[in-house]
């Protein structure tokens, strides 16, 4: 074997340089190897005897990575798998992967990992997925054995880390900051901004020392959010000077003939440069330094939903949603829902604010007042998907366009044809993500009636949502 | 609106597309037939390996078939439709499937074709040719002319195969360094002059050596080289010794048509139950588009692998799968004759149920077969493997090698789903070249794993 080894690698060079290899021919082949296609013969042999005596290996050993984790939850019924993949890798698959997975999420299953998998910087992937994300970015450690504390903190992947100290947040809020105000500092920026981003929920003064602690953090984005943060919980974080510039470009009157109410009024200004200055301001004040300024207490200024210029009002409640207390982003919303004429879409700020119940509770009302093709609601209810049951949808305005777009589309002309198109392709993946899983269903019967095919591609979502059913134990 | 036949005699391309699609309607054709919701679809076993898919929208007109057929509707759908017409109960109320959902997807809603001044008719298409009576003088005459035309092919194939002998002598003589740095040129003024010699098969074989060696890192192309130009001396001369071999003619000069495959007395054939294994389509330098379907035999039999193997042109626009990856079905097919035989057509395709669940063992050293195919059949490029248990991993560099349960080690030849990195596999099937592996499809803990995109 070492002669013919060293045979071929003699041929081997020298057919590499160019020349005969012929005084290499190992003595067994020199009976084939004659005449004048003898350097052919001897390719033949050489070619056939490195084919069949080497195989390749890898320079070194190699250890195979973990196994992936197996999640909590089930995988996806196998039926679903092929829609699931199908919507996943269509053009527009962006914009639907990650409502997608919080439905699926939401209805109790896990994606099978050949259909989807998180990428190392998909963190809004649900809390499941952790022991996914830890093994992509190859942060597998085996599982710590004890609780999270101060002490086993090292011990912990970051992504279960990270799920771990938002259930602690949410049982302990205490037990949660004293670990985030032991360790932040010591994680890279990024990382210090997904901890700090935990302490939303349950957000109380006593976080305030911490928070205040924050205020010369090397990150921008960590101080900007420790003080938002101080300006829900009530702390003065911000001069008040600027926020008297903000009071004096509104108004606070009275509307209501009986029972009179105070109004935030955001009228348009003089000059495109003191608009653009109210904008900014709206960006630096808190909404307690403003309500200070104005001498007014947070309830007062939600007598009623402000009016004014769109831009005036986008801007007012965008400052709520960052800088107000629970109570006053809760009692705005309200004044939303109940104010008929207000244009609805002014509410989508205030989405990430809401905790689950509350989109829960809010879900009915938010579907009557929406007239942007459930467009509106879909941001409420943030990661709270599928579970609005068709009595609630089909008082929704949506639902009324999305049936007359149905209707209408086998008689449409080639004029008409592409709007009616749009509506009932938007109509159809809102309503998806929102309905629950026997809506869904009666909403696939409704339109296919109508004349649209089962196998149209609108109804993908649907069809997924539909099928997403735990089967119940008896 | 309902599918009538003057609607079907309105959409035809022609009269001769109604002709050929009269020729389709037997059911023995269509191993299935289905309705739903306005859509009908079938598959038809049409003149290649690989069955047609076709599906018609008979509420919105519209129709899609596998088949690379330029005309459209091609005889497939007008013969779905036609079916349809005439005996609507033929078609079985089922479940639409995948790939009829992804053509509804991607349809695009064409303007109404142009219509043509020719009549068409479908009882015109009904009608049998007449066939004109035999002729004793002029088949004679077209039998010796086409051993004469047999003749001169194996005599200019002969020249050229010497030609060719004496270009590897010219490569390993001029250093297979300066080779590798033309190798694309060299490859192809070779081929172009095997074509001119009617030398298809190896012209072929030497357009895609280039991709064959380039895939592989620079360390390696030497070695492989060598491999590769041995394998061509091992096929001519093999093919000089035999030249009516059917083996080595299909490698050399031409393949059979699928009835000569069919109605060849040699051909093996084999009755089981075949899982699909998966599909690789790839676009060869001559501008074919190859799709190869790789099956795998669930019973315990020798002959494990089938490839159904068709070519079609480029400009007949995207290939869309034949089969669903996993599927199972029981058929009897027919090898094209060879010593080791893995190429067929599908003879018949029968039920689909009782099909066992479990895949067959795999061999402890997989590529055992593979030096045994070296040893039958020296000139193969690629052995289809059934592997054992084992892992996927990646080494520092990047690189993905298949890891067995025993350490037997093969190089990846593409970057594999980074699942595979993480997953238990418990049997594989690939295809090794000598130098790398192409995993087609593995049962692995998370279940069935493709790995052809």
């Amino acid at each position: 074997m070492d002669d013919i080894e060293t045979s071929l690698a003699r041929i081997r060079s020298a057919w590499t340089a160019g020349g005969s290899a012929l005084d290499h021919c190992p003595a067994d082949w020199r009976g084939a190897v004659s005449g004048e296609a003898a350097e052919c013969a001897m390719i033949a042999l050489a070619g056939h005897a490195s084919a069949v005596m080497f195989r390749p290996a890898p320079p070194s050993p190699i250890e195979p990575r973990p196994l992936l984790p197996a999640l909590a939850l089930p995988t996806v019924p196998e039926a679903v798998r092929s829609r699931l993949r199908r919507v996943l890798t269509r053009k527009a698959a962006a914009s639907i992967e990650r409502p997608l997975i919080e439905l699926v999420a939401a209805r109790g299953f896990a994606m099978h990992p050949a259909d989807w998998m998180p990428a190392a910087r998909d963190d809004w992937a649900p809390d499941l997925y952790a022991p996914w994300l830890d093994w992509i970015s190859g942060d597998d450690t085996s599982e710590p054995a004890s609780d999270l504390t101060i002490e086993t903190y090292d011990e912990w992947s970051w992504s279960e880390r990270r799920v771990e100290l938002a259930a602690l947040r949410r049982r302990d809020p205490g037990a949660a900051r004293a670990i985030i105000a032991a360790k932040a500092a010591a994680e890279p920026a990024e990382r210090r901004l997904k901890l700090i981003e935990l302490l939303e929920a349950n957000l109380s003064a006593e976080d305030g020392e911490f928070l205040a602690s924050l205020a010369n953090d090397r990150s921008d984005r960590v101080r900007a959010l420790a003080s938002a943060y101080l300006a829900r919980i009530g702390w003065q974080t911000d001069a008040d000077a600027l926020a008297a510039e903000l009071a004096e470009m509104l108004e606070v009157q009275k509307v209501g003939l009986i029972k009179r109410r105070t109004q935030l009024s955001i009228k348009r200004l003089k000059t495109k440069p003191q608009s653009t200055r109210r904008s900014e301001l709206f960006k630096l004040v808190s909404f307690n330094a403003l309500v200070r300024a104005l001498q007014l207490d947070e309830l007062q200024l939600f007598e009623t939903v402000p009016t004014g210029t769109e831009e005036g009002i986008s801007d007012f409640v965008l400052m709520v949603a960052m800088t107000g207390s629970d109570q006053a982003r809760r009692q705005l919303l309200d004044r939303m829902v109940e104010e008929a004429a207000f244009p609805f879409a002014h509410a989508r700020p205030l989405g990430p604010r809401l905790s689950p119940e509350e989109r829960r509770s809010i879900l009915p009302s938010a579907l009557m007042r929406d007239d942007d093709l459930f467009g509106t609601t879909l941001i409420l209810m943030g990661g709270t998907l599928g579970e609005a049951p068709l009595s609630a949808l089909e008082k929704s305005p949506g639902y009324a366009a999305l049936e007359s777009a149905a209707a209408s589309i086998a008689g449409a002309d080639d004029k008409t044809r592409p709007a009616i198109e749009a509506t009932l392709e938007t109509a159809l993946t809102r309503i998806a993500w929102l309905a629950d899983a026997s809506a869904a269903a009666e909403i696939i019967r409704r339109v296919t009636s109508r004349g649209l095919s089962p196998a149209d591609p609108r109804l993908e979502l649907l069809h997924i949502n539909a099928a997403l059913i735990q089967e119940t134990k008896l | 609106m309902a599918l009538t036949r003057d609607a079907i005699e309105a959409m035809a391309p022609d009269q001769s597309a109604l002709a050929a699609a009269s020729k389709l309607l037997q059911p023995a054709k269509w191993p299935s037939r289905f309705k739903q919701g306005g859509l009908i679809w079938g598959e038809c076993q049409g003149s290649g390996a690989n069955p047609y898919r076709v599906v018609a929208d008979i509420d919105d007109p519209g129709s899609k078939c596998t088949c690379p057929s330029r005309k459209f509707p091609c005889k497939h759908a007008l013969a779905l439709m036609w079916m349809f017409v005439e005996d609507e109960a033929a078609f079985r109320t089922g479940e639409i499937p995948d790939w009829v959902t992804e053509w509804m997807g991607r349809r695009r809603k064409a303007s109404a074709p142009a219509k043509s001044r020719e009549p068409k008719s479908l009882e015109a298409a009904r009608v049998a040719e007449s066939e004109a009576a035999p002729d004793p003088a002029a088949e004679a005459r077209r039998q010796a002319a086409s051993e004469k035309r047999a003749k001169e092919t194996r005599s200019s194939v002969l020249a050229a195969t010497d030609d060719l002998e004496m270009w590897i002598t010219d490569q390993l003589r001029t250093g297979l360094t300066a080779f590798l740095a033309d190798l694309a040129g060299r490859c192809r003024r070779i081929a172009a002059r095997l074509v001119d010699a009617k030398a298809g098969a190896l012209a072929s074989r030497l357009d895609e050596l280039p991709s064959r060696l380039l895939v592989l890192p620079a360390e390696e192309r030497i070695d492989a080289a060598i491999q590769e130009l041995g394998k061509l001396v091992l096929l001519v001369r093999a093919w000089r010794a035999a030249p009516d071999d059917p083996e080595l003619r299909r490698e050399v000069i031409a393949s059979e048509t699928r009835e000569d495959v069919l109605t060849d007395p040699d051909a093996p054939r084999v009755v089981s139950v075949w899982e699909v294994r998966g599909e690789r389509i790839a676009t060869r330098r001559d501008g074919l588009v190859s799709q190869t379907t790789w099956l795998l035999n669930l019973a315990p039999a020798p002959q494990r692998f089938a490839m159904l193997l068709d070519f079609f042109p480029a400009s007949a626009g995207r290939r869309t799968s034949a089969f669903v990856a996993g599927e199972r079905f029981s058929a009897e097919l027919v090898f094209y004759p060879s010593r080791s035989p893995l190429r067929a057509v599908i003879a018949t395709r029968g039920d689909p149920d009782k099909v066992p669940a479990a895949w067959p063992l795999a061999p402890d050293d997989p590529f055992a077969a593979h030096v045994e195919d070296k040893l039958t059949a020296p000139w193969r490029i690629e052995t289809p493997l059934l592997l054992p248990s084992g892992r996927v991993c990646a080494d520092g560099a990047g690189r993905a090698w298949w890891r067995s349960t025993g350490g037997q080690w093969a190089p990846l030849g593409e970057a594999p789903p980074v699942l595979s990195l993480g997953a238990a596999i418990e049997h594989a099937a690939g295809i090794w070249n000598g130098a790398r592996l192409t995993l087609i499809a593995a049962r692995t803990n998370w279940g069935r794993l493709s790995f052809d995109g």
